[in-house]
């Protein structure tokens, strides 16, 4: 379960304070398919990274798989990015000079799993993903855009993560790909008990959400 | 994959950046080490120099002018005062005399008078007899013979070095009739060791025969002092002492000490102005190696800190994905540091090698600018000046001999503090930066990006 309570984001833009999440509280079942929608600007971004603690609120409170996130200190943040979450980017932020499978391996790296059981569950995610063979030796350059984001997925399930965080992972592909990529994403939540928050613009994607939270001027609006 | 294959492979991300990178770095490390070479190889020379000529106060008997009188020698009685003086750490005596072939001696001598010395003595009122118009020159070169009870102090005979071609010293400081021949006399007269040379009508076993590298000792010979002044009636008297300070920073209240003990009996010189003048190019090329070490750690430091300052920016944007799977601060910044150290490492490998190429050039460049101002070339003979009796000069070298015999210093310490220098380089000059970006909040940078 991912439960929000009153939180805000206000920072600064010259003499303006801009309040780009302001008092949201929510809730996510555990295994669900959650999205996030609202207008550019909205705060959608911003809360994605609040929830994933990319970023720290000004006040409120986060609590995911029971645990309070807001009051963690820097190391504790780290170790909470590394086996609660994974992420999923628009523009899938793979390491460009790691192969396909040494980036789905490096989060499990960082968590001190031994080399060759990550490297095992870096094939088998690739695996699932459809990125098979020599196509798991190749690096992102090299892959197409559906592929990539197909990589930064396997990536994220690498350490078997409580909550996936999805910012517009659909984003940069065309909609036949993106639908793929949705189905695939929800699947594997579904295989690996995982609860999936995404952002969109995507209202298609928005219609296959088990729950959808529409953000409007930083505010919770439905 | 680890931090360290990461961090290798990163390095070469950009295959022309990498290598123009490396290159610079290069010559900062080549330049580093040539004056990190530099500056050991002149301060080893001027430690020997300080230690070898700068130390010495020389005590002669005042007003005496080679053979040509003006005083009274120094006692043994006199010096003995001096050996006592604290800082005192050696005294060398030597006694000086010549010897009239066919007069005082049956050897023949290997020198010649040649147009100055004949021209000399003819001014001194002999040696020219006049016969129907035409002068005969009857003038022929005496035999210096010279005492000492120390042959391993240089300056007792003015010479860099004594190479023995055959035979050994005796004990010099015993009173017995052996000798030490110079090559060319030895050759004159057919001497070798264990032949007899007769002096001071008495007979004289070669013990050795010498090559002091000067003619005109070569053309002499040398005994224990004790026996050359029996031999020459002078027994007690001393025509030159070398005075060995314990430090060249002693230098000068000892020859106070000395003359307050002799007075007005000796002239006493020290070997510090001699020394300031062979010590200060040296001391020049120290200074501008010291600098330029500097500069070029300095320049070395800059460029991999703004090299990795630019790939640290660069990756921002990565560095902020690092951190949203996990990474740690400490392994984005060892990563970062592994990739500097693989720069530094191979330009410290190119740079050692050209820095060793290019030592001794560069090295004999900065002793060609330094002692162009400073090169007196101090050294050469002096004839028969100073101290009562045979003075055999110029083997101190002088300036251009000194700097002539520099040469880089290669030791396994300066292999060492230049690989500890290059490491440092590496490790502070990509820490800081990828340090400064790993605190940034991953958000902020993807953001941004």
């Amino acid at each position: 379960m991912l439960k929000v309570e009153k939180l805000k984001k206000e920072f600064k833009s010259g003499d303006t304070e801009v309040k780009a999440v302001n008092d949201i509280s929510l809730s996510v079942p555990t295994g669900s398919f959650s999205v996030i929608v609202g207008k550019s600007g909205s705060g959608k971004s911003t809360l994605l990274s609040l929830l994933g603690a990319l970023d720290k609120a000004t006040s409120g409170r986060i609590e995911v798989d029971k645990q309070d996130i807001t009051g963690l200190g820097d190391n504790q943040l780290i170790k909470y990015r590394r086996n609660k979450i994974g992420f999923v980017f628009q523009n899938y932020n793979l390491v460009p000079n790691l192969t396909a499978l040494e980036n789905v391996m490096l989060p499990m790296e960082y968590a001190g799993v031994p080399a060759g059981t990550r490297k095992e569950r870096a094939e088998k995610l690739l695996n699932e993903v459809g990125i098979t063979g020599d196509k798991q030796k190749r690096k992102p350059t090299r892959l197409s855009g559906g592929e990539q984001q197909r990589v930064a997925i396997a990536r994220a399930l690498g350490n078997k993560p409580k909550l996936i965080l999805a910012d517009e992972p659909t984003g940069n592909l065309d909609s036949a790909t993106g639908r793929l990529i949705i189905d695939l994403l929800r699947q594997l939540a579904k295989d690996e008990k995982t609860t999936i928050v995404a952002v969109t613009h995507d209202e298609g994607i928005a219609k296959l959400a088990d729950k959808t939270f529409t953000l409007k001027d930083g505010k919770l609006v439905s | 994959m680890g931090i360290v294959s990461r961090g290798v492979r990163n390095a070469f991300r950009n295959v022309i950046r990498t290598g123009s990178i490396v290159f610079i770095l290069a010559i900062s490390i080549a330049m580093a080490l040539v004056m990190l070479l530099s500056l050991k190889s002149v301060q080893s020379k001027i430690d020997s120099v300080k230690s070898s000529v700068g130390n010495t106060i020389t005590v002669s008997p005042a007003g005496v002018q080679g053979f040509n009188g003006g005083g009274d020698l120094l006692t043994t009685t006199d010096l003995n005062a001096v050996g006592s003086l604290p800082h005192v750490s050696k005294m060398t005596e030597t006694l000086s005399d010549r010897l009239t072939p066919g007069t005082d001696t049956t050897l023949t001598a290997s020198l010649t008078p040649g147009s100055f010395g004949n021209r000399q003595q003819s001014r001194a009122g002999f040696g020219v007899e006049g016969g129907g118009g035409r002068a005969e020159r009857t003038f022929t070169m005496p035999i210096m013979v010279t005492g000492v009870n120390d042959l391993s102090v240089a300056q007792a005979l003015s010479i860099n070095d004594l190479k023995f071609t055959s035979g050994s010293a005796p004990d010099m400081t015993k009173d017995a009739n052996s000798a030490i021949v110079g090559m060319d006399l030895a050759a004159k007269n057919n001497l070798k060791v264990g032949s007899t040379l007769s002096a001071y009508n008495s007979n004289i076993i070669v013990a050795g025969i010498y090559d002091s590298g000067n003619r005109l000792l070569n053309s002499s010979f040398v005994m224990p002092i004790a026996a050359i002044q029996r031999l020459s009636n002078q027994t007690g008297q001393v025509s030159t002492a070398i005075v060995q300070v314990d430090s060249i920073d002693n230098l000068n209240s000892v020859k106070d000490a000395i003359s307050s003990k002799l007075g007005s009996k000796a002239d006493i010189t020290t070997s510090q102005e001699r020394t300031d003048q062979v010590v200060q190019p040296l001391e020049n090329i120290k200074t501008i190696s010291f600098y330029s070490l500097i500069g070029s750690l300095i320049a070395g430091s800059v460029i991999i800190f703004l090299t990795m300052l630019m790939v640290v920016r660069e990756r921002r944007k990565e560095i902020g994905v690092l951190k949203a799977i996990g990474a740690s601060n400490i392994k984005i910044t060892a990563q970062f540091v592994v990739e500097a150290l693989s720069l530094t490492v191979m330009a410290g490998i190119l740079g050692t090698v050209a820095g060793f190429l290019f030592a001794n050039p560069i090295l004999n460049a900065l002793v060609t600018s330094s002692a162009s101002g400073g090169n007196s070339g101090e050294g050469g003979p002096r004839g028969f000046g100073g101290g009562g009796g045979l003075r055999f000069s110029g083997g101190v070298g002088g300036v251009g001999n000194t700097l002539r015999s520099l040469h880089a210093i290669v030791g396994y310490d300066i292999l060492l503090y230049g690989a500890l220098a290059v490491l440092v380089i590496a490790v502070v000059g990509s820490a800081i930066p990828a340090f400064l970006i790993s605190k940034v909040r991953p958000a902020e940078v993807m953001r941004n990006d």
